[in-house]
């Protein structure tokens, strides 16, 4: 029976081949967009808030207490071996960086900005977040005696220095006084975290204690091996050190996260349109469809076929357009977002506009199984309700006044 | 002998209670038996097909009572129904009304696919059916491939694959040339006497009428003769 029933849906379809085609057609290109915008929109956030992570705060950063609210040095870490200890200890841990944090004046012979410092450890920056591939002109190092500095892409534009040209750094150190240093600028560093490259300062995590006087650090970040069990962590080290304010990403960029959730709902929006043009293509085709075999249902229904069992069939019909549709959408949609993780889109041309976002001129798109999964269920939402009508109308229809014409 | 069709006071109204009211039957009563070859003959419009959508559970009755081996088909529920018509009743219709996008085979056992019966059970009396009606070598064309007379033995096999205690064939004859009809009328009478399946004609044609044991003749929707003619 379940031959039948198959086999009579796709005959059916088969009957009004263009009609089909270009429902099918309908589906899976519009399934290719929103696979498309997904996985480019996806891949935008997910860019943005690596950016983040990887340049600033790791996915879980650490601070004295109320150094965050309060941005004073005095507020440090004193206990840093014995952190950075735990976290070694703990299998779940993948990179650590300990950073000295200040808010500073950096000028050059001509303009000033307020900017922060960070004090690092060049090689754990860059096993933490390969941060040196940000690196946009000179070099990710100090130089010589480490008195280079590495400075945000926009700042460097702001204060109009080039790599090798000298600023200075003014900070109020810890004992109150005004402490200034005197370096040159070894490498600009782009990351697209806004924050960052418009007001941050690499110099050497040494050179910057002794600037500031004191010996300790103000942030400790570190990236998770499983990030699921963020909260599991955060509590664990929360509870291990009473003193500390224990902060993910994003806590610490709300809007960062935000911009995920909205995105989150623009793609169910997508979803939704997609759902509806499906719902709407499969819905023109099947009620044209049952309207035409009126008369051959009424013999089906005639002969002792139960309505259910007719049902059965239209929905097998309407679920082939939209499964079909969905299959090659998704071949489309999966071979192009391929491409695209790999190669990305390149926006270049619009790239002084994107800056100003914090978004990357190249976007890698992003492929995730669950893509897929909620445009199947969709597809089928969409397959299940455009029946529910004609249905209704093949219901109300009468197997003698049919048959009969 | 029980009688196997009961039919008592059947009336039928269509579009009752509007202007277009119209009196479809008017007090039928008719005792079958079981094995009878029936022929509901008379004019047009006279309530042939009334009669046999009846009987079929196709219409709905506006008054009176059919009963077909003891159960009343009105007071069954739809699917009830459907079963009915699927497990006791065969239909030929006028038009043969065949599934375009299934073969003849597929048409023919369709049926029995509802019943449930085994793929095996079916290709043997799917085979068996096809050859005492001469049609094994159209089985796997589609309906749109053969002739009318092809078309209606292939419905004829299938109103009788499923072993129906009674078939009602509206007509059958109707679009078929005369040895095509005589044809298929000689298939019947010999389905009616091997398989004792009890089988209701509608017709207006001399050719059928001659072959009734039992000519039931209808005018403006009443019986005005009721004969065993042999």
């Amino acid at each position: 029976m379940y031959k039948l029933i198959v086999k009579s849906a796709f005959a059916s379809l088969l009957r009004r081949k263009l009609r089909t085609f270009l429902v099918i057609l309908m589906i899976s290109t519009s399934l290719w967009g929103l696979l498309f915008m997904q996985s480019y929109y996806d891949g935008m956030v997910y860019q943005m808030i690596n950016n983040t992570v990887r340049s600033d705060c790791g996915e879980v950063s650490v601070f004295a207490k109320d150094f965050r609210q309060n941005r004073d040095i005095k507020q440090h870490i004193k206990n840093e071996k014995e952190i950075l200890e735990f976290l070694k200890n703990d299998e779940n841990i993948k990179s650590y960086i300990s950073r000295v944090q200040s808010d500073a004046l950096v000028a050059t012979a001509r303009y000033s900005k307020n900017s922060i410092v960070y004090g690092v450890d060049i090689e754990k920056e860059k096993i933490q977040g390969e941060i040196d591939r940000y690196i946009k002109e000179g070099e990710f190092g100090f130089g010589a005696k480490n008195r280079g500095a590495i400075i945000g892409y926009q700042l460097a534009k702001k204060l109009k220095v080039k790599v090798g040209k000298k600023i200075i750094i003014s900070a109020q150190s810890i004992d109150n006084e005004v402490s200034s240093i005197s370096l040159k600028v070894s490498g600009i560093i782009k990351t697209n975290n806004m924050l960052f490259d418009e007001r941050a300062i690499f110099i050497d995590k040494k050179k910057a204690q002794k600037f500031l006087g004191f010996k300790g650090v103000n942030q400790i970040s570190f990236m998770l091996n499983d990030y699921s069990k963020v909260e599991l962590f955060k509590t664990k080290l929360k509870n291990s050190f009473k003193d500390l304010e224990v902060y993910d990403w994003g806590e610490l960029y709300p809007a960062l996260l935000q911009t995920k959730d909205m995105m989150a709902i623009y793609n169910y929006i997508n979803y939704f349109i997609v759902f509806l043009t499906a719902a709407i293509g499969i819905f023109g085709v099947v009620l044209v469809s049952v309207l035409e075999r009126l008369r051959e249902f009424g013999i089906l229904r005639a002969v002792g076929t139960r309505f259910k069992t007719i049902a059965a069939m239209i929905f097998f019909e309407s679920f082939f357009i939209g499964f079909i549709g969905f299959i090659l959408g998704s071949i489309l949609g999966g071979l192009s977002l391929y491409y695209f993780s790999v190669y990305g889109i390149d926006l270049s041309s619009f790239e002084a506009a994107l800056d100003e976002f914090g978004i990357d001129a190249i976007v890698y798109a992003i492929i995730d199984i669950d893509y897929f999964l909620t445009a199947f269920f969709a597809v089928f939402c969409a397959t299940f309700l455009s029946v529910l009508i004609p249905l209704r109308v093949l219901k109300r229809s009468k197997p003698v006044e049919v048959i009969n014409g | 002998m029980d009688n196997f069709l009961m039919i008592e006071n059947v009336n039928k109204v269509f579009n009752e209670g509007t202007p277009l009211e119209l009196v479809g039957l008017k007090d039928i009563n008719l005792d079958l038996q079981k094995g009878e070859f029936v022929v509901l003959s008379g004019p047009s419009g006279s309530g042939k097909t009334t009669l046999l959508n009846l009987i079929g559970g196709l219409d709905s009755i506006t008054k009176g009572s059919i009963s077909l081996d003891s159960l009343k088909i009105e007071e069954l529920k739809e699917d009830k129904l459907c079963d009915e018509r699927r497990d006791n009743i065969g239909f030929v219709f006028q038009a043969y009304n065949l599934i375009p996008v299934f073969t003849a085979y597929e048409n023919i056992e369709y049926v029995m696919k509802l019943q449930g019966v085994d793929e095996k059970s079916c290709k043997e009396r799917v085979e068996d059916v096809a050859k005492k009606l001469g049609i094994e070598q159209y089985l796997h064309k589609l309906p749109s491939k053969l002739s009318g007379g092809q078309q209606q033995r292939v419905a004829v096999a299938r109103a009788v694959a499923s072993k129906p205690k009674l078939i009602l064939a509206d007509e059958p004859t109707a679009n078929l040339d005369s040895r095509s009809a005589s044809e298929l009328m000689d298939m019947m009478e010999r389905l009616n006497e091997d398989e004792n399946i009890t089988i209701i004609f509608s017709s207006h044609d001399p050719m059928v009428i001659k072959k009734a044991k039992r000519l039931i003749v209808l005018k403006d929707g009443e019986i005005v003769k009721n004969e065993i003619t042999s």
